[in-house]
């Protein structure tokens, strides 16, 4: 007879919690296949939080950075500045002088209303 | 144009229609408490881990089901729902027999030989059968039933998705399963009609709008949708072996049940737990 | 829940030679507060204690589901019933979280789940001392919910910093989880302590049996009382930071002053805090009965492992079925 554990496969399981949230990666289950898998996934990892949307992915399809990657490729020179906001943080002062506000992140992210004529 | 009942206490107005609407709970709130309870003894001895998790939600949210019904009940002063629950003897039980069945050999404490191919049959056909029957309660003339009822319709499409595909996983899986779900099917075929039944008011329930459809296109709609996921359908009618629950006829495992759901609220009625 | 309580004769990690370099690189890093990963490399000692750990760990959730589980069908109200199965279940979803960081763990020496149930089931893997204990009265499922679970709540927050990163985050959401269950104890226990006189006897009687088995819970104090403990290598590692008896330490500061404000008593008379030595003196539990539960002869061992077996064993079917894909009609 086979062995269970030849069927019985790691599936991987992501949920996004409202719309604005991102697909989060919750826990892993095993499951005999993708349909057995979503049908666990909910109520073995979410019984307490909302959720709108549920992927389950099996393991063996996942590219993950082995243990040198993760040591070797996530390290980064702390000299971006120029790729962020703290890079042009100078403009405040620059625009206070002129009388104007500065257009940061808070100010770009109330623009979803625009006043209608 | 059917009259429309807003509350309790309009219910009580008119005794007919009062009638045949706590009888129409009770079949309801029976029948879910005991699934449910058959549920509770399956806890932790499922298949597989992630299933045991799975399952105890639906059966949780069964319960819960049942726990709206029995309010329903205490409003329109029947007395308390914990009551109506733990306290209600075998006779006045309104549940269909096919749901006090034991799961299988033995006892949750001791030799749990239960069998998953039942679970399994007897969750799909249950889940189906109601989805069928809130589906024409949702319309219900008394309001408080038909608000509720679009409630548990809301949680109920995971219940019957999850029985669906177990169903479907095994009915098409080793020689062995296939038999064992045959055999469990063979046998709630002989079972199961009593399920379907409205009971003695089902004529009442009809003519004030409590329910929309009677018992023949009850049993249609639940055959149709059963016959549409079922390999082997049985080719004979419906039985109802063990009679009628919605009469109070009910068999021994019902006594089980009801010895353990009480035990401990039979210990000191007049204790606050 | 659960701490690390390694039977006497169990056996022993043969010593592997370790590559020096790797194996201080791998010190360095956990003294770094750096989190290990399943694929990293991890010294052999490390991995092993770690899958014992947590496997005994995982199959414990799944064990301590059943003395609670006699009492969900019981329970004696609605409410009450919901409760008790919303916690016995999570109690099964903590195992399952633990089997899954079990399992990456043993994956390297080609073993799964269906291992672990038969290691188990044939007495390799033992689960906790405190579930060997029969539930004899509603009040037990309070006691376990409360006292119980308040044990295992000190004893798994203490390793919510472990150095595997895999075990920590099960553990943060276990312990998540934990404090509905210690909140779903006290309402049991504060609806029999404010109760009729039978409801705080059976109560009482609860406390009075569970007493020895809740200061065995940590294991003993040091490894001549049962002649193993393997607490000192999941401090060097980072796993756990407290000792055995520190952790029983901060449940009895935690638990006694609650305990005594319900009216209840501790069958040790001799039991005070000793503000000068800043401990709790109490009455040594008899360790030789220790070591008779976590060898499987417990009260109530036997029965459970049959109830696992009996499950485990009749469901055999199910799982074999589960190797094809489903098909639709």
């Amino acid at each position: 007879m086979a062995k269970e554990s030849d069927f019985y496969q790691v599936y991987e399981v992501f949920s996004r919690r409202g719309n604005k949230a991102p697909m989060q990666h919750q826990f892993s289950l095993l499951a005999p296949n993708k349909e057995m898998a979503m049908m666990m996934a909910q109520e073995n990892f979410m019984r307490r939080e909302e959720v709108i949307d549920i992927w389950v992915v099996k393991q063996n399809d996942v590219r993950k950075m082995s243990s040198e990657e993760r040591q070797n490729w996530t390290k980064r020179l702390d000299n971006k500045e120029y790729r962020t906001t703290k890079g042009y943080g100078y403009l405040r002062q620059k625009w206070k002088e002129k009388e104007q506000g500065m257009l940061d992140e808070k100010e770009i992210m109330s623009w979803k209303e625009v006043k209608r004529k | 144009m059917n009259p429309i009942v807003e509350t309790a206490e309009q219910a009580k107005q008119n005794p007919e229609y009062l009638k045949a609407l706590k009888e129409l709970l009770y079949q309801l709130a029976d029948d879910d408490l005991l699934i449910s309870f058959r549920g509770a003894e399956w806890l932790g001895l499922a298949p597989h881990v992630e299933e045991d998790v799975a399952y105890s939600s639906i059966t949780q949210n069964t319960m819960g089901h049942a726990v709206m019904y029995y309010n329903l009940l205490e409003e329109l002063g029947d007395g308390k729902a914990d009551d109506l629950a733990h306290g209600r003897k075998v006779e006045e039980r309104r549940n269909g027999t096919y749901l006090e069945k034991r799961n299988g050999e033995g006892k949750y404490l001791e030799d749990p030989y239960y069998d998953w191919a039942l679970a399994v049959v007897r969750n799909f056909f249950y889940e189906t059968f109601k989805k069928t029957k809130l589906e024409a309660i949702a319309n219900s003339s008394y309001q408080p039933l038909a608000y509720v009822a679009r409630k548990v319709l809301m949680e109920h499409p995971y219940h019957l998705a999850h029985w669906k595909l177990w169903i479907q996983q095994l009915q098409s899986s080793t020689e062995e399963a296939k038999n064992k779900i045959k055999q469990r099917v063979l046998e709630a075929w002989e079972e199961f009609g009593d399920v379907l039944e409205l009971g003695t008011l089902a004529t009442d329930m009809r003519k004030h709008h409590l329910i929309t459809i009677g018992e023949e296109e009850l049993l249609d709609r639940w055959q149709k949708e059963i016959t549409e996921v079922l390999l082997d359908v049985p080719n004979a009618t419906l039985g109802k072996r063990y009679g009628s629950g919605r009469n109070g006829e009910h068999t021994a495992d019902l006594v089980q049940a009801l010895d353990t759901l009480a035990e401990v609220y039979n210990s000191d009625k007049s204790a606050a737990w | 829940m659960y701490n690390y309580v390694e039977d006497g004769d169990s056996k022993t990690t043969a010593y592997v030679e370790q590559d020096q370099e790797k194996y201080d690189a791998f010190m360095a890093r956990i003294e770094a507060g750096e989190k290990i990963e399943a694929d990293d490399w991890m010294p052999e000692d490390y991995r092993q204690a770690l899958i014992k750990l947590i496997s005994m760990h995982g199959i414990s959730e799944i064990m301590g589901a059943l003395p609670e589980k006699e009492w969900v069908p019981k329970a004696p109200t609605l409410r009450r019933k919901l409760g008790i199965m919303a916690k016995v279940q999570d109690e099964m979803g903590h195992g399952q979280l633990l089997l899954r960081v079990a399992e990456d763990l043993m994956k390297p020496y080609g073993k799964t789940r269906e291992n672990i149930m038969e290691d188990l089931l044939n007495g390799d893997l033992k689960f906790h001392n405190v579930f060997h204990m029969p539930t004899k009265t509603w009040a037990d499922a309070g006691m376990v919910g409360w006292l119980v679970d308040g044990a295992a709540i000190i004893s798994q927050t203490n390793m919510l910093d472990a150095s595997y990163g895999p075990y920590q985050r099960a553990l943060q959401r276990i312990c998540q989880e934990e404090v509905f269950h210690a909140q779903h104890g006290e309402s049991i226990i504060m609806a029999l302590a404010e109760g009729n006189q039978y409801q705080r006897d059976i109560l009482q009687e609860s406390l009075n049996r569970w007493w020895p088995a809740l200061l065995m819970f940590f294991g003993p104090a040091s490894a001549e009382t049962t002649g193993s403990s393997k607490q000192d290598i999941m401090i060097q590692y980072k796993i756990r930071k407290s000792t055995n008896e520190e952790l029983r330490q901060a449940f009895l500061s935690k638990y006694m002053p609650r305990v005594f404000s319900l009216g209840l008593t501790v069958p040790d008379e001799t039991i005070r805090y000793d503000q000068e030595q800043e401990k709790w003196i109490y009455k040594q539990p008899d360790w030789e009965v220790f070591k008779e539960i976590i060898r499987n002869k417990g009260p109530r061992s036997k029965e459970r492992l049959r109830l696992r077996e009996i499950a485990y064993e009749n469901n055999r079917w199910v799982r074999t079925a589960l190797a094809t894909e489903p098909v639709s009609v």
